[in-house]
């Protein structure tokens, strides 16, 4: 059975990730700060935050032991905060730093060294639109998308040697968590500026997920795919 | 709480099937004082990420101490911890020590 770890597996599309991967016949390896919400023969869950390192060490050596090998890492789980760059904070801006940029690090470096016996590994990172449309408001979280793009391009080519592809999803706005509370006048002009102005479903995301994991994509590394035709 | 002795051959096995992967002569059959990285050594960087995760995950299974050894002080270590078996095996003793 493959094996699939994927971070922020809670809520939103890191659950669906982990229900549609879990329909797929693959093993997922789920984590988010809080407890589990699927329950799944094939499903298991650590309580961790991705950003800190030991917690990340002993969740990959515990996985080793359980589950052996792993085929693809998804580093889905990100945090967000819309604010003015004059009224951020910098707890914020360290808080956004550490889960998007440190996670998303911390998880490559360890997960990457289970992968050597996969036959096809692959890491996805999970990047977003706000980051080239440049959306006011979203500074730092859209700062520390860029850096995890750059992060993407630079360990696709650290671990081509490994046979690891890096790749990264930028998915539009999708109705989740992430953007309760900011204002439907913004969330429409923001929408506007997608070739196709409508908001991401799971689905599209999948649908890209699935296109970076498949056997085929194995000369398709260090790419940022956006979704709704932003470029 | 592993003896040097009993690190310093966990480490010892972890180049011998390393050196069977990777087809390295030299390091076949690895004593203390074999060099791996630097200096001397026969380890390209992509054989040392191999061995370092190799180390990690024995040091895990036999030990089960979860450690990182590129860290900070590997980092910034005047003698790397990587120029042979013996430096090798004791920065795995001080990481399952802390």
């Amino acid at each position: 059975m493959k094996q699939i770890v994927i971070t922020g597996t809670r809520k939103g599309i890191g659950r669906s990730l982990a229900e549609y991967y879990l329909e797929q016949g693959w093993g997922v390896v789920g984590c988010s700060r809080g407890e589990a919400s699927i329950e799944h023969a094939n499903y298991k869950h650590y309580s961790v935050d991705v950003s800190d390192e030991p917690a990340v060490i002993e969740m990959a050596r515990d996985v080793k032991r359980q589950v052996g090998a792993v085929d693809a890492l998804l580093n889905n789980a990100g945090i967000a905060s819309m604010n003015h760059c004059l009224l951020t904070p910098g707890s914020t801006v360290n808080a956004i730093l550490q889960t998007n940029v440190v996670g998303t690090f911390l998880f490559c470096r360890e997960f990457a060294k289970l992968m050597r016996k996969s036959a096809q590994p692959r890491i996805v990172n999970f990047t977003t639109v706000a980051h080239p449309l440049n959306l006011e408001g979203e500074a730092i979280y859209a700062a520390s998308k860029a850096a995890v793009e750059s992060l993407t391009r630079i360990m696709a080519r650290e671990l081509a040697e490994m046979r690891i592809t890096v790749n990264a999803v930028g998915p539009t706005p999708v109705l989740t968590d992430l953007i309760k509370g900011v204002s439907s006048e913004k969330m429409d002009a923001l929408l506007a500026r997608q070739a196709i102005p409508r908001y991401g479903k799971a689905e599209d995301v999948i649908n890209a997920v699935d296109f970076f994991l498949r056997p085929e994509s194995d000369f398709i590394t260090g790419q940022v795919l956006y979704l709704g035709g932003v470029t | 709480m592993p003896t040097s002795e009993e690190v310093e051959i966990l480490v010892i096995e972890s180049v011998r099937l390393l050196a069977e992967d990777f087809d390295l002569n030299t390091l076949k059959q690895p004593s203390a004082e074999s060099a791996l990285y630097g200096n001397d050594g026969v380890l390209d960087s992509m054989a040392l990420v191999n061995l370092i995760a190799d180390v990690e995950e024995a040091v895990s299974e036999q030990f089960g101490a979860a450690i990182a050894l590129a860290d900070e002080k590997a980092m910034s270590a005047r003698n790397s911890p990587f120029l042979n078996v013996k430096t090798l095996a004791q920065a795995v003793l001080e990481r399952i020590d802390l």
